[in-house]
């Protein structure tokens, strides 16, 4: 009898040569499909035809129903929280018509506006009477934040102001997670589940977008520049928020145990296009020693496999996310700068399990031909599969103006594979 | 003078920007580049000593480290503070005409995108060598481009994109631009544009990072004046 996906991950994310390629759309923030490829994924295999229910709206990432998730044949299911990124809890679900005239369904809470300019503008836990914390631009498919940072007084600056977004999880949230995984426990998936709060100094976050009146540094440029200017404080931030982050693991696996087999820690994005944003020495000063509290914690006390997203060209910090204890690597940006699959597989690929890198976003999946998305997928599960160590997916989330011609070429390519 | 405009450089350099700033600590409660560039001009140093002498080597300095990967966006970020601590002081000059740039440049973010740190990284970066920069900000149509092309014709342009969402607004920018203006130059940049995607949308030129945008605007004014 053939494995099952829960098993077949289980041996890839344990370096063990799964029986097939193991196969990831739609689990996390940055594995996702945009909503408009959801709704002609559906269309494609013949599913119901119903409004795509928006399960991350600041990237307007759809949901995978089990329906879709069986046509596709994927492996993983993706548990998220019970509130989004603009702290609006995803209940109450709701019909919207989108700029690009899709139908979808948005959180009962999510309240938006339009600007003169026809944008988008959406407001924190939903609340019209404050300033607008992000804003899709008419022409745009996703939010991007508004930063609403105030004057910055480094004498009277404190911690606590960026730390108002961080709290203990509620008996809400709990009992939340815990029909989440009650739900699908019985499929015979893996599943990862974004816990939230454990992510250092994230720049998608900085903004304080569920935060009515944020305090702090909310400007991403000014928190780039603090990691250099208010080092004490990026510190006293990362460890305060770090011991919130394990006592809500704590709570979670004293509740819910080795239920799930993987968790979402960190989308902090070290890598630009050619380069990284910090040198390895001050990833070690500033970041290693509150992921290594983390990944050690879960480590010490869980069976889960923690997961660590970044973009761009960061081979020269693999070693040092390693040693701060992640397992998971995501989304292994293959056409960045030094990320070549065939020395990334060979350097650490018995040390990290590469999440991502199936075809490169950028280029050959946007622009390439049908032919070349297969050439692409087909080499890199042949590179990145061998002995294990492997989650398919697309470079971060498959956006929605990528040729539907592509995103199905991609899809026979796995076909043919498994 | 050569001592304080070393310091000027210096400054800009190490991220120095006012007595107050507590960074770099080695430098605390030491002048910055603010101070230091009114104390240059009240003891007579003219705006083009101090622009070409100081702050235009020091940035150079800082896009070539930052081409090297031997400093980070954060250290890039901080030179461009004290960089633009110091600007402030020279522009009365530049309005009066009593001190001249190389040029004008326009940049801004394509229509659609509202990314800005490389834009801005960019923008900083050609300020400092010597430009005037007019900075049109994030999602900007080519209605918006042309319209200060009408007061700057003779400027060049920057666009920038982060998106593949987005790329193709830059293709209708560019082509908008070379209908009316056949021979403004167009420079292109953002993570997905490379130098192909320039060459097919008809753009002038595609820099990977700030210091390749800052050398192909000084190219263009050493090929104007030879």
């Amino acid at each position: 009898m053939a494995n099952t996906s829960r098993q077949n991950f289980l041996d890839t994310v344990n370096h063990r040569q799964p029986e097939k390629v193991v196969v990831d759309f739609g689990s996390t923030g940055v594995t996702g499909i945009h909503a408009l490829i959801v709704e002609k994924l559906r269309n494609y295999y013949g599913l119901e035809q119903k409004p795509v229910k928006i399960i991350e709206p600041y990237q307007m990432l759809g949901e995978i129903d089990p329906d879709l998730i069986a046509a596709m044949d994927i492996d993983v299911i993706g548990l998220i929280g019970l509130k989004n990124m603009f702290g609006i809890a995803n209940d109450d679900w709701k019909q919207h018509r989108t700029i690009w005239g899709q139908e979808v369904l948005l959180p009962g809470n999510f309240n938006y506006t339009c600007n003169a300019n026809g944008d988008v503008l959406i407001y924190p836990e939903g609340d019209t009477s404050v300033s607008p914390c992000g804003m899709m631009p008419k022409s745009g498919y996703f939010f991007d934040a508004i930063e609403r940072q105030g004057p910055i007084d480094d004498s009277t600056l404190t911690v606590d102001d960026n730390l108002e977004e961080y709290s203990l999880l509620t008996e809400d949230e709990l009992s939340y997670w815990g029909k989440l995984i009650d739900h699908f426990e019985d499929s015979d998936k893996a599943l990862i589940a974004s816990l939230g709060g454990t992510g250092l100094g994230d720049v998608a976050f900085i903004p304080g977008l569920s935060l009515r009146h944020p305090k702090g540094i909310r400007s991403v440029s000014e928190w780039y520049l603090s990691t250099l200017i208010r080092e004490d404080f990026v510190k006293e931030l990362f460890d305060r928020q770090t011991d919130i982050a394990i006592e809500n693991l704590k709570q979670f696996f004293s509740l819910f145990g080795n239920r799930i087999n993987a968790v979402y820690i960190c989308g902090t994005d070290f890598g630009t296009q050619t380069s990284t944003f910090c040198s390895p020495e001050a990833f070690d000063n500033l970041w290693l020693p509150y992921y290594k509290k983390v990944n050690d914690w879960i480590h010490s006390n869980t069976e889960w496999k923690t997961f660590k997203h970044s973009c761009g060209a960061i081979e020269k910090l693999i070693p040092n996310f390693t040693e701060s204890g992640f397992d998971i690597l995501n989304p292994v940006q293959i056409n960045a700068a030094g990320m070549d699959p065939v020395n990334l597989k060979k350097k650490y690929g018995d040390k990290v399990v590469f999440w991502g890198g199936g075809v490169d976003t950028q280029n050959t999946f946007a622009f390439g031909t049908p032919q070349e998305v297969k050439d692409q997928v087909k080499r890199q599960c042949e590179i990145l599969n061998e002995n294990g160590g492997f989650v398919f997916n697309t470079v971060h989330n498959i956006q929605a103006n990528v040729p539907f011609e592509n995103v199905i070429a991609m899809l026979e390519a796995l076909h043919e594979l498994r | 003078m050569k001592d304080i405009l070393d310091k000027i450089a210096l400054c800009v350099e190490v991220g120095k920007i006012n007595k107050l700033s507590a960074y770099p600590p080695n430098m605390k409660g030491q002048e910055g580049a603010d101070e230091l560039t009114k104390r240059a001009l009240d003891a007579g140093c003219s705006p083009k000593e101090i622009l070409d002498t100081a702050l235009v080597p020091a940035m150079a300095i800082i896009g070539n480290k930052f081409s090297r990967n031997e400093i980070y966006v954060p250290q890039m970020l901080l030179s461009a503070r004290a960089m633009s601590s110091a600007m402030v002081h020279l522009k009365p000059f530049f309005i009066t005409g009593q001190a001249v740039r190389k040029g004008t440049f326009i940049i801004g973010t394509v229509k659609g995108d509202l990314h800005d740190i490389g834009k801005n990284l960019v923008a900083m970066m050609i300020e400092g060598s010597g430009w005037e920069v007019i900075d049109l900000g994030v999602d900007i149509s080519s209605a918006k481009f042309l319209k200060a092309l009408e007061e700057k014709p003779d400027a060049i342009v920057g666009l920038s994109a982060l998106l593949t969402t987005t790329m193709e607004n830059m293709k209708t920018i560019v082509s908008d631009i070379k209908e009316k203006h056949i021979n403004t130059k167009i420079i292109v940049g953002g993570a997905p544009v490379t130098q192909e995607y320039c060459v097919k949308i008809g753009a002038d030129h595609y820099s990977q990072d700030p210091q390749g945008a800052v050398d192909y605007l000084n190219q263009l004014v050493n090929n104007r004046t030879h």
